[in-house]
């Protein structure tokens, strides 16, 4: 199950958040939901998840002649 | 010296979420508009026109009013006196804002993802677990 792990540091009020279960770009649609609301992040670093492909079973439909 | 500074460290895109934000950590008076004008207290403190503004002695801020910027990239920035800055919420507005206002985000991530949220606070630290 996809998780989004957020920390916010009282003494700053900063906020970080990392994306997990996520592969593949996919993850930048959820970032992108987070800047509407944030604006631009100061730091952004995909992780290997990012990198990874995602794994897509091949769909087979049967042909009726 | 008393003066109105905007503080670009501190930024917020959503305007809503700002108000309610805004409420939570004790802003019981909000004035909202287009081109309200910040009051002038002191000589050295210049006009300035912003569409929010918490007016003068509402949150500690005994120097100046505290309002809010819109800037052309569609964020809201603080504008307040600088002497404010260490007074307002015993200087812990800026960042008690960010906190109230960042907790509000990811509300409304959790709710547009449909997932759920388990918050803990750990040292000083809040951590919030989204699952969708």
């Amino acid at each position: 199950m996809p998780e989004i792990n957020f920390t916010i540091d009282a003494q700053t009020g900063e906020m970080e958040m990392k994306v997990e279960g996520v592969q593949g770009p996919q993850c930048a649609d959820v970032a992108k939901i987070v800047t509407e609301l944030t604006g631009t992040p100061q730091q952004e670093e995909n992780t290997k998840e990012y990198y990874a492909r995602p794994n897509v079973r091949p769909q087979i439909q049967n042909k009726q002649l | 010296m008393s003066k109105y500074m905007t503080f670009p460290e501190a930024a917020f895109k959503d305007r809503d979420l700002l108000i309610a934000a805004l409420e939570e950590i004790g802003c019981s008076y909000i004035r909202q508009g287009a081109d309200l004008e910040m009051g002038r207290y002191y000589s050295e403190q210049l006009e300035q026109k912003v569409p929010i503004v918490i007016p003068r002695g509402v949150i500690g801020n005994d120097y100046g009013d505290i309002g809010f910027e819109l800037t052309e990239s569609g964020e809201y920035r603080p504008v307040m006196d600088e002497l404010d800055r260490s007074r307002a919420l015993n200087g812990r507005f800026i960042p008690k804002l960010r906190a109230a206002y960042n907790e509000r985000v990811i509300a409304k991530v959790a709710a547009r993802l449909r997932g759920t949220i388990d918050r803990s606070v750990e040292g000083g630290v809040v951590k919030i677990k989204v699952r969708y």
